[in-house]
């Protein structure tokens, strides 16, 4: 048990750490100068010709509206942001006076007005940037590009990763596939939004009670549903198909009250990337990033050393055999249940402030989810980890071609990379590969398959 | 029985009669030969065979304490598991890479310890999925019946023939989970009979099966090698070995430490000591 | 509440093209997952890969669409055994996983800006059924036809009398035999007559209800002769040895092997088998409106007709055709139903409280209880309306 309350307080110390640092410089870059009653529109106008972005103080903008009559106008202040009050929400056109720009620098686009639709007004404030500057990617070159995608794919990496932990565990303790994992992401992200964006909460309580809620979901559905499945004796597969109906259900569920669009967490939204040498990463990202591989290292070091976690993986290689020892698997099931759901809200959240909160990102995630356990090894905690990591890298990194591979036809992608919205076709093939040569995975044991 | 089938039975004996038994020992006429054959679960060796041969047209038995690995030799050679190492060939034929099914094709066929007979299909359907090479089994035929009807009814005639033989006609047209678990013994033994095999292996025949039973199952086995099969089998009730078998064939811990005559397993030292030295119910002193 | 126009909805749902395109993807997946106990989540693979054949080849490079439906059924075929070589050993589970992920993939790349110049990326490809529908032998397509006998006339009138009777004694018969004919097999022709009438009386009465456009009415046809074509076929099918290898391998694999069968070569076969039936759904599908579109072809979609499979009942060839129309019906019903009660957004609110925000939220409350609808069906009667308890293979597995 000391083990375990040594796992549990580094975990929260290091959120809590994460929480001051954050709140202490996140304030400042994240709260406006003032304030807006009604909706406004925020502009930034920011310089990116050195890969940083620089803002552009004493920058003037103008807001009109339909018909192209003046609402208001402003001008960014030192950081450069100008927080423009409108009176009620519709559609407005952002107009920067390029007059007012510093000696030297341009556009990026040539176009000096954006169009900002009544529609797009999900919350009272709208942003809208202006860039000048060349971009920057494009000077980057091979290893610069290659250092990002790999970055991204450690990102991915980290939260298929302990997504994965909770699927992997479920299936070695009960051998259930849980298909309607991907809805226990979501739930994350969505509940999360719905706590910050829609009532108001600060993030950091939000997102932790966010998490704790996808935990207790995880224990109510094992409780109401697969616990009294189990006891009546139904079959496997026919689990599976249950947990079938359950995903189509919770994504309609989420479409239904959440809508189609994607939506981001409104803390945060407009980070500034600072650089670590030849990596750039907004303090968001990084502390994201951070939170999820503490949360991932703690879980693993919890499955190794704790009692707890050496009666889970108990269960979930011979869960008989765990039982006659003395083990009660049934409470082990709970457990597992429980830490899956809140592992799995976790990697929701993490996401969400990756790539912003939809109704289906949990079900994108899936398969890239079973593409991982199955490379570590099903029903093998340690091969969800090693296994979603591994697969969330080679997805980001397949982008990346191997420019002195020869241009064959057929494998014209390896040279070139892999467009990135194909990106995750490479884990299909993984995926198949794996099952023909080792269906058992990196770390799993190797049973009869007859 | 006729003067053929009375040949079986006594060259089996004859066959038998002057060989001082070892472990492991050539047979005059083989129909399965088993070499250096290993099979280990992580760290623990469960078979580990060095030579066996099976006497063609004779009952042999395979006996031994739990654990001494005698289901996991049958389904090494019956190619339900692979082994780390080892050849052996069944007719003369190599069966090294042949998989589970195929064996079956060949004329080894298996029965199981856990009875498996389709609960969901009637017992005459079991019977006729048994037989072999009905050409209505491929689905490009089977979707002309007229190719496969005038098969279907011969087999349905053996099967029904068999079915009587093991008195379970009165159940034919019963989902076989109906059956008891004694009737779904009978039932396995005689779907296997379906596929005209020329080597029966039967894991733990008795096993679960009340003493009325037992006594029809001998007759039942006995009679396998009369119409000329090979039985090898695999059983704890030493009554059933002493009754029916003519040779035995001793395992513990993943080799053989004995074979013989019954008898002479019964008197063998090694072979009390294996049984003795576990938790094996019965013990042989009782059948000296 | 317009009673009238959620009736006609709803039976136009029932004898609709959804539900026959439903019915055949359905009688496919039944194959592989009533039959043979295989977990096929990607059925909407094979569909898009019979639809894309159909489409491309007609679109791009004009022969004629026998060709397009070889191409597709070929596509299919392939498809199938690169998924089924690695997992038709292992375990379920992993024919399931890898199904879904092929669902997902082919999706992806069919939708994607790489690729659009063979597939038509997200827009998709149109207007290649132009031959089909000139075949039409319906003049005035843009009219409304109903398929009744009253609704017709001379010949047409006949003949339609002739089906619809015909039908009626059938389902009749079927009916009655299943449930007289241990007990009182004098009853059953008797029966079949009465029963028969009277479902025919009910029918002539619902015709007058609903009506199909000339132009769609073509595509139902013909949508329904493969129905028959395809039934009949899986019907024999599972009748034959064949389907009893299958059926075993269902319920125990070893047993199966052990008697000398090759139960991988079983199970590739009906995973071809119910592919290829899936691909003229496909098929159907795309000839319908003419375009083939990606998004069509989404991973929900197999789950949406393994629904109404469940419903139907699984291993039976009547599950199959029932469970998708009844299932179009309840949809449609729902749907009309709930935009009838909603306010002009679409909005629905019972006793003050917005249950739904507005149209596009009818659609996914619908689909929320299709889910729901499941795991009901799979907990309380796994074996739908005609399955048959006894032989469900499914419990305990």
């Amino acid at each position: 048990m000391k083990v375990r309350n040594r796992q549990l307080a580094t975990l929260a110390f290091s959120v809590a750490s994460a929480a001051a640092f954050f709140a202490g410089t996140g304030a400042a870059s994240a709260a406006p100068p003032e304030s807006c009653e009604g909706p406004a529109i925020r502009v930034l106008v920011n310089d990116q010709s050195t890969g940083d972005k620089v803002p552009l103080p004493d920058v003037a903008v103008a807001i009109n509206d339909e018909a192209g009559v003046l609402v208001i106008e402003g001008v960014t202040d030192e950081k450069g942001v100008a927080l423009l009050c409108l009176p009620d929400k519709a559609t407005y056109t952002v107009v920067l006076d390029t007059a007012t720009l510093p000696e030297g620098t341009a556009l990026q686009d040539e176009s000096n007005t954006k169009v900002v639709d009544e529609q797009t007004f999900t919350t009272n404030v709208k942003t809208v940037a202006f860039f000048t500057g060349t971009a920057v990617r494009e000077t980057q070159g091979y290893f610069g590009r290659l250092i990002d995608v790999t970055v991204n794919g450690i990102r991915l990496g980290i939260i298929i990763a302990i997504c994965s932990v909770g699927l992997s565990l479920i299936f070695g303790t009960t051998g259930l596939t849980n298909f309607a994992h991907g809805e226990l992401v979501t739930f994350g992200g969505v509940v999360t939004h719905l706590l910050t964006v829609a009532w108001g909460i600060p993030f950091l309580i939000g997102a932790p009670v966010a998490v704790l809620l996808g935990g207790l979901l995880g224990l109510f559905l094992d409780w109401a549903l697969w616990a009294r499945l189990r006891k009546r004796g139904i079959g496997l597969i026919s689990q599976m198909v249950v947990s079938v109906g359950l995903s189509i259900a919770l994504v309609n569920f989420y479409l239904m009250r959440f809508g189609g669009f994607p939506r981001r967490f409104t803390a945060w939204n407009d980070q500034i990337a600072s650089s670590f040498g030849p990596i750039d990463i907004t303090q968001r990202d990084f502390v994201a990033g951070l939170v999820a591989l503490t949360a991932l290292v703690s879980v693993a070091l919890m499955l190794r050393n704790s009692r707890l976690g050496k009666a889970t993986r108990a269960v979930s290689d011979n869960s008989e055999l765990a039982s006659s020892t003395g083990i009660d698997s049934q409470k082990i099931i709970r457990i597992v249940w429980f830490l899956g759901g809140a592992l799995a809200a976790l990697g929701g959240v993490v996401r969400g402030l990756d790539e912003g909160v939809e109704a289906d990102m949990g079900a994108g995630l899936l398969f890239l989810m079973f593409a991982g356990i199955t490379l570590g090894g099903l029903g093998s905690a340690y091969g969800a980890l090693v296994g979603g990591f591994v697969i969330g890298l080679f997805v980001e990194v397949s982008t990346m071609g191997i420019p002195v591979f020869p241009e064959l036809p057929l494998l014209g992608f390896v040279k070139h990379g892999v467009p990135t919205e194909l990106k995750t076709v490479p884990a299909l093939a993984v995926l198949i590969l794996i099952l023909l040569f080792r269906p058992q995975g990196i770390l799993g044991q190797k049973e009869r398959v007859g | 029985m006729d003067a053929e089938l009375v040949d079986y039975v006594q060259a089996a004996r004859a066959a038998f009669a002057d060989l001082s038994p070892t472990p492991g020992m050539r047979k005059p006429d083989p129909v399965l030969v088993a070499s250096g054959i290993r099979r280990h679960f992580g760290g623990i060796v469960a078979v580990d065979v060095d030579h066996l041969e099976v006497q063609r047209h004779s009952i042999t038995a395979l006996i031994g304490p739990n654990g001494a690995g005698k289901t996991t030799l049958f389904n090494l050679l019956t190619g339900f598991d692979e082994p780390d190492s080892g050849t052996w060939a069944f007719d003369g034929r190599n069966l090294e890479r042949v998989v589970g099914y195929k064996t079956a094709k060949l004329g080894m066929v298996r029965t199981f310890q856990l009875t498996k007979s389709l609960t969901k299909l009637s017992v005459i359907e079991n019977m006729k999925l048994g037989a072999t090479g009905q050409i209505g089994e491929r689905w490009w035929n089977g979707l002309l019946p007229f190719r496969w009807r005038a098969q279907e009814s011969a087999i349905e005639k053996r099967a029904d023939q068999l079915l009587s033989r093991f008195k379970l006609d009165q159940m034919r047209d019963e989902y076989a989970g109906t059956l008891s678990g004694g009737q779904r013994k009978l039932l396995e033994m005689a779907r296997a009979l379906m596929t005209e095999p020329k080597l029966v292996m039967l894991d733990e025949p008795m096993a679960g099966v009340n003493p009325a039973l037992k006594q029809s199952l001998n007759e039942h086995i006995k009679r396998l090698r009369d119409e000329g099969m090979t039985v090898l089998f695999v059983e704890h009730d030493m009554d059933v070995v002493h009754d029916i078998s003519d040779w035995v064939v001793v395992m513990a811990e993943g080799r053989i430490i004995a074979e013989g005559t019954p008898d002479q397993i019964s008197s063998d030292q090694a072979v009390i000591d294996a049984y003795l030295g576990t938790q094996q119910g019965k013990s042989l002193m009782e059948d000296i | 509440m317009n009673w009238e126009l959620i009736l006609q909805l709803t039976l136009q749902a029932f004898f609709g093209l959804d539900a026959v395109v439903f019915i055949i993807a359905a009688l496919g997946l039944n194959v592989q997952f009533g039959y043979a106990g295989l977990l096929n989540f990607g059925q909407a693979a094979f569909m898009a890969a019979g639809a894309y054949g159909l489409g491309m080849s007609t679109y791009y490079w004009g022969v004629s669409w026998w060709w397009g439906i070889a191409f597709g059924a070929a596509y299919a075929a392939t498809l199938a055994v690169v998924v089924g070589v690695p997992t038709l050993r292992l375990r379920a589970d992993y024919l399931a996983i890898v199904t879904i992920a092929l669902a997902e993939l082919v999706r992806l790349v069919v939708r994607s800006v790489t690729h659009k110049d063979k597939f038509g990326g997200s827009d998709g490809l149109k207007g290649f059924a132009r031959g089909f529908h000139a075949l039409n032998p319906i003049d005035g397509t843009g009219n409304r036809y109903g398929i009744g006998p009253l609704q017709a006339h001379g010949t047409m009138r006949i003949a339609l009398f002739v089906l619809w009777i015909s039908i009626s004694l059938g389902i009749a018969y079927a009916i009655a035999r299943s449930r007289w004919r241990k007990s009182r097999p004098q009853r059953v022709r008797w029966g079949t007559a009465v029963i028969g009438i009277c479902l025919f009386g009910v029918l002539l009465k619902l015709f007058q209800y609903f009506d199909y456009l000339g132009f769609e009415l073509w595509v139902l046809i013909i949508g329904w002769i493969i129905v028959a074509i395809c039934a009949i076929f899986v019907w024999a099918l599972m009748r034959s040895p064949w389907g009893r290898v299958l059926k075993s391998i269902r319920e125990d694999e070893d047993a199966v092997r052990s008697l000398g069968k090759n139960v991988f070569g079983y199970k590739m076969s009906a995973l071809v088998v119910g592919a290829l039936i899936g691909t003229f759904a496909g098929m159907i599908s795309a000839l319908r409106n003419s375009n083939v579109q990606p998004d069509n072809y989404s991973r929900s979609l197999t789950f949406f007709v393994l629904t109404a499979l469940v419903l139907g009942g699984v291993a039976k060839v009547s599950g199959s055709i029932i469970g998708p129309m009844i299932y179009w019906a309840l949809l449609a019903f729902t749907d009309s139903f709930l935009i009838q009660l909603g306010d002009k957004s679409g909005r629905v609110t019972v006793g003050g409280v917005t249950l739904l925000n507005n149209s596009s939220a009818i659609g996914q409350f619908r689909l929320m209880m299709v889910g729901f609808g499941l795991i009901l069906l799979m907990v309380l009667r796994p074996q739908g309306i005609f399955g048959n308890r006894a032989e469900m293979a499914l419990d305990g597995r």
